[in-house]
């Protein structure tokens, strides 16, 4: 009981911190095409005097990515019903030229004024509508989801990074006889913390498995059921064999960064 | 023959050198001998022996073991003095989640021995030590004499150029006193093993010739 207690007290945190990574990466994809689809159904409007190229929008600024021309005549076909073929032609003379503008990232709302100022300082553009605000909003939750996820994930990482370097210590204090023993027959340091570091990497590697289970089980059972949209359409994303292997990195490097803070902190285990 | 300790104007004290326990003490042992160091409780005898494998660093003076000077010894150098060293404790100072085998060789496990050799060691040793039937129990299931027996056999197993014992039969039984007592002339006298034993008492039926150095008023004087 006390030897599964001990394991656990140190399972528990590193698992909270490999929880932590996973959830990050997993954010981090499924986020990342939610961005790709906010930036890809952003657009634009530009209105210019005369026809206006790609190649010339992009030599106002480089985040333009794409120009769309809207068809003027559908323009005049709605707003001159009933009117002459030749009062048509006249109409459609005097009309400016529509541009429907992308970008090639997702801005913020400044980005977004940035570029309306360079393209109006072209003679050519008569008018640039951005719809900033309604982009910006879906922009200022998102960022503020990110945020809070990455302070969190670094918070739990701190206390639980704390909690297995005490634990640590209390595996030093248990296994202290052996330890000195060794060290008095010469046993050097890396020898006789042997039994630190099997029995952290050891439990690194249940944490591991116990995290990816956990993430296995949301993607195959849980999201597909869960009703959030997000979740549904990106189940792919949830989690990949090569994120197994980055929480075993991460996993190994904590537990020997924790070993070696707890083994060099003290000079050896003399009485 | 050469000298394997040398103590030059040793001072020896703790709390920063504000306890001295030894002040500027002299003296040198040479390979082979066989050293009785005595002195009420409390005078040193313990602790010049930590420092003679290094626990405790000179505060003045020298101590050189081995053609190491101890005062200014980096630890590795210090770890690797000690694998020539066979220390015997009084408390024996067993791992007691090892059995007996694999508490006798740990001097070959740190040497790197393969498990082969450490096995045939293990049991020449434990033969040696009279405790062959005992090898895959624990220490706590053995009593205190055999326990001590172990000790002996864990600091004999490298054939160490020095034995430092910490009264070793302080608790013991006449039985398991004279066996450590013949172990350890052995050694002295078949592999020229230095032998150096601190305790209250020289045993009456001592057969080697051996030097006797009493620690008193913070000195260490030899009785002749």
């Amino acid at each position: 009981m006390k030897f599964i207690k001990n394991h656990l007290m140190f399972i528990l945190p590193l698992m909270a911190i490999l929880l932590g990574v996973e959830s990050y990466l997993v954010f981090d994809r499924t986020t990342d095409s939610y961005e790709k689809g906010l930036k890809e159904g952003y657009s634009m409007l530009v209105v210019t005097k005369k026809p206006m190229e790609l190649s010339a929008l992009k030599t106002l600024n480089m985040h333009i990515s794409t120009s769309e021309k809207i068809k003027r005549e559908n323009i005049v076909s709605e707003i001159a019903k009933g009117v002459s073929q030749s009062s048509r032609k006249e109409i459609l003379a005097s009309l400016p030229y529509f541009y429907n503008v992308g970008l090639d990232s997702y801005l913020h709302t400044s980005g977004l004024e940035e570029i309306k100022t360079d393209l109006e300082a072209d003679a050519n553009i008569k008018k640039v509508e951005t719809f900033g605000s309604s982009y910006s909003s879906s922009y200022r939750l998102f960022s503020f989801i990110k945020f809070t996820l990455k302070l969190f994930i670094i918070f739990m990482a701190v206390v639980s990074l704390f909690l297995i370097i005490k634990q640590m210590e209390i595996w030093k204090y248990a296994h202290k006889q052996r330890m000195q023993v060794m060290e008095i027959f010469g046993a050097p340091l890396m020898l006789r913390s042997g039994i630190l570091f099997k029995v952290a990497i050891a439990d690194a590697f249940i944490a591991t498995i116990l995290t990816s289970a956990i993430f296995l089980y949301v993607k195959f059972q849980w999201a597909a059921n869960s009703g959030i949209d997000i979740m549904m359409q990106n189940q792919e994303e949830l989690f990949r064999l090569t994120d197994m292997a980055i929480l075993l990195g991460s996993a190994l490097l904590i537990v020997i960064i924790a070993v070696y803070s707890v083994v060099f902190s003290s000079k050896g285990v003399q009485e | 023959m050469s000298n394997v300790i040398n103590a030059s104007h040793l001072t020896l004290a703790y709390d920063n050198g504000a306890k001295e326990i030894i002040k500027d003490a002299s003296f040198s042992i040479k390979k082979g001998e066989f050293v009785f160091i005595t002195g009420p409780s409390g005078s040193g005898k313990s602790t010049l022996l930590k420092a003679l494998y290094g626990q405790i660093r000179p505060s003045e003076g020298n101590l050189v073991v081995g053609g190491l000077d101890l005062a200014s010894a980096r630890q590795s150098k210090l770890q690797e003095l000690r694998t020539h060293m066979g220390i015997i404790f009084q408390d024996y100072k067993l791992v007691n989640e090892w059995t007996v085998a694999k508490n006798v060789v740990l001097p070959l496990m740190i040497a790197g021995y393969s498990v082969d050799v450490q096995n045939t060691q293990a049991h020449r040793l434990l033969k040696h030590v009279k405790l062959a039937e005992h090898a895959d129990k624990f220490p706590l299931e053995l009593s205190g004499g055999e326990q001590q027996r172990v000790g002996v056999a864990r600091a004999l197993a490298k054939n160490p150029v020095v034995i430092l014992a910490d009264e070793p039969t302080g608790n013991l039984d006449d039985y398991s006193s004279n066996v450590i007592w013949d172990l350890m002339e052995n050694a002295c006298q078949q592999l020229e093993t230095t032998v150096l034993v601190v305790t209250h008492k020289i045993p009456t039926i001592f057969s080697l010739p051996y030097r006797h150095f009493i620690i008193e008023s913070k000195g260490v004087y030899e009785v002749h």
